[in-house]
């Protein structure tokens, strides 16, 4: 039971970290490489400010969803954006926003690594203080009930947005066909920027909330956690919300186990290998459905 | 001139180390596909080249050659499984490849020392050995740029479909792209550990797969001309510029990122692209024939396209 809850907590904060890159690539179609990236520095810089102010804990996440929102939105306006208009097909859009984007992740990257001299960072100055309850015989601190709260409940609003609101019908909108989509009356730079952000904020606040449950946080953390969410996306199927919620719990689940055998080196290995099996047997993933393709 | 290559011969290795890593993920972009499992095969190649030569006494030459084979047939069994996906998913599905080696070389024991990696492979590579092999990679390279087959690659690249009903077996040239990518990485995997003495897992990580793309993003991707400028670029500037050393990664993600955005043919396709317009008199559009060979995705050609994206002319 007491794995049971630790995986949920894990995989609450996969799900937060894989829902923006997962909204923003089946809807806008953009697979952000910085989006890692920005996960990191969004902790840092609430990291850099509570060192100076001894902050509580929503206003550290405000800081670190503000920060992971506004690098969000400035890389889709002057890097994603410039590529989009000027490529001539999608493949080299794609190919050209996949580099675009590791370029960018490696400035916020370099910046981190250069101010911690790559030693890991924490919220050590913040007013918020762990506790520990005792429920039914389970350990559970109070991060971690806030971190599977916070996790779940906006995994499902964020469904439900999709899928009812009249932003959410437009961005869907896009997904299927952009060019309809602009004729139809859906903003798509706005909407692309605003998905962005939103993609960002999920970001930052997974980014806060891992330092919180974890205590620190690593420089690299975010290259590996860009892969760990391409495998929970994939998993699931790419342009399915509920898809994301199985792959983070799922992967989640999987690492706890191999943890719980004690290989623990093991561990990025299910990740990778998860990405091969699911496009080798099933390259739609759970959820999604098959593209027709020619060749 | 002797002078100048003793005090600079450490760099000019690490030149033609990089250059050999970028080739091996350029060759399978120029076929548009998308993969980077060069680098994959740059730790298989060094890990058995340094096994070999350090726990089963063989000599620097076999041991080299071994890294590269089973390198290129580890890489051309991937090629099998996954040449049917396209542009991200192949990406990402290659680069797990990657990070897997990594794993598999922490776990494996004594054999690959674990995550501390292999020490004391000193093999007796020179220079002028690396160079030998770097001419014979590029020359082969050099030759399927050019002619009919040249134009076959770019077929396949820009226009599959077409290249189908042109009769070119395009599943064939996919899987053999990841045949000679592998190739190329193992070689330079095991030649640059057996010159360095050392491998360890933290090598092949994302990082090695950074290095590797922004070689190939600066310089174009459309030529092994162009990894060469790239490679020079980047492994000169540092000790050119001193102030580039201490700001290396910042100033590397803003070229890589602006190269993305204005230059996808790279230092090279810019220079075409200005040789071409000098040619054909006042800025007038080259003619789309000579574009659609050797830009790979520059603004400048205008082509037939079939998506009705407005064409941009000849402007940058």
């Amino acid at each position: 039971m007491q794995e049971l809850l630790n995986t949920l907590t894990l995989g609450s904060i996969y799900l937060l970290f894989a829902l923006g890159m997962a909204l923003a690539w089946s809807t806008i179609g953009i697979l952000n490489f910085a989006h890692g990236a920005i996960f990191v520095f969004s902790a840092f810089s609430a990291h850099f400010i509570s060192a100076y102010v001894a902050l509580p804990m929503p206003a550290i996440i405000l800081i670190s969803v503000v920060v992971g929102a506004t690098l969000s939105a400035l890389t889709q306006w002057l890097a994603f954006e410039p590529i989009l208009k000027r490529s001539k097909n999608h493949r080299s859009a794609e190919l050209r926003i996949l580099i675009g984007g590791i370029g960018v992740a490696a400035i916020p990257i370099a910046l981190v690594d250069w101010a911690t001299a790559s030693a890991p960072f924490g919220f050590a100055n913040s007013t918020y203080s762990t506790q520990v309850f005792e429920i039914a015989g389970l350990r559970v601190t109070n991060t971690s009930m806030i971190v599977i709260i916070v996790g779940l409940g906006i995994a499902v609003g964020l469904t439900l947005w999709l899928r009812r609101s009249r932003q959410g019908l437009g961005l869907r909108a896009i997904g299927v066909d952009s060019e309809t989509a602009s004729l139809m009356g859906v903003n798509r730079t706005a909407m692309a920027i605003g998905t962005m952000a939103i993609a960002g904020a999920l970001a930052g606040l997974a980014g806060s909330l891992q330092v919180f449950q974890l205590q620190a946080m690593g420089v690299d953390t975010g290259d590996q956690l860009l892969i760990k969410a391409f495998a929970m996306i994939v998993l699931g199927g790419l342009g399915s919300m509920a898809g994301v919620i199985l792959g983070a719990f799922v992967l989640a689940g999987a690492e706890s186990l191999i943890f719980a055998m004690n290989m623990g080196t093991w561990v990025d290995a299910v990740s990778f290998g998860l990405i091969f099996l699911v496009l080798l047997l099933r390259p739609q993933g759970i959820f999604g459905r098959q593209e027709v393709r020619r060749t | 001139m002797i002078d100048w290559y003793a005090a600079n011969s450490v760099v000019i290795q690490a030149t033609m180390a990089t250059l050999l890593l970028a080739l091996s993920i350029q060759l399978p972009l120029r076929m548009g596909v998308f993969s980077f499992a060069g680098v994959g095969c740059f730790g298989i190649g060094g890990y058995t080249a340094a096994i070999a030569f350090t726990q089963f006494d063989m000599g620097t030459w076999p041991s080299v050659a071994l890294g590269t084979v089973l390198a290129g047939v580890l890489c051309y069994l991937l090629g099998l499984i996954v040449h049917k996906l396209t542009g991200l998913y192949l990406g990402m599905a290659t680069i797990a490849f990657t990070l897997i080696v990594a794993v598999v070389a922490t776990n494996g024991g004594s054999m690959t020392g674990g995550a501390s990696g292999i020490f004391g492979a000193l093999g007796g590579i020179t220079n002028l050995h690396v160079l030998i092999l770097l001419a014979v990679v590029v020359v082969g390279l050099a030759v399927s740029e050019y002619g009919r087959f040249g134009r076959k690659i770019d077929t396949v690249r820009e226009d599959p479909e077409l290249a189908v009903a042109l009769g070119i077996n395009v599943a064939r040239y996919r899987k053999m792209t990841f045949l000679a990518s592998g190739l190329i990485g193992g070689l330079a995997g095991a030649v640059t550990t057996l010159l360095r003495s050392t491998i360890t897992p933290a090598e092949i990580n994302f990082h090695l797969v950074v290095v590797a793309l922004t070689v190939i993003i600066i310089g174009g991707s459309s030529s092994w001309l162009g990894a060469l400028i790239g490679a020079v670029v980047i492994t000169w500037l540092p000790t050119v510029l001193s102030f580039v050393a201490d700001w290396e990664p910042i100033i590397y993600g803003f070229v890589v990122a602006l190269a993305a955005i204005f230059l996808p043919g790279g230092v090279l396709g810019l220079v075409k692209d200005l040789m071409r317009r000098r040619r054909s008199g006042s800025g007038t559009a080259p003619p789309a024939s000579d574009a659609a060979v050797t830009s790979n995705d520059g603004p400048t050609a205008p082509e037939p396209s079939r998506t009705p994206v407005p064409s941009q002319g000849g402007a940058l």
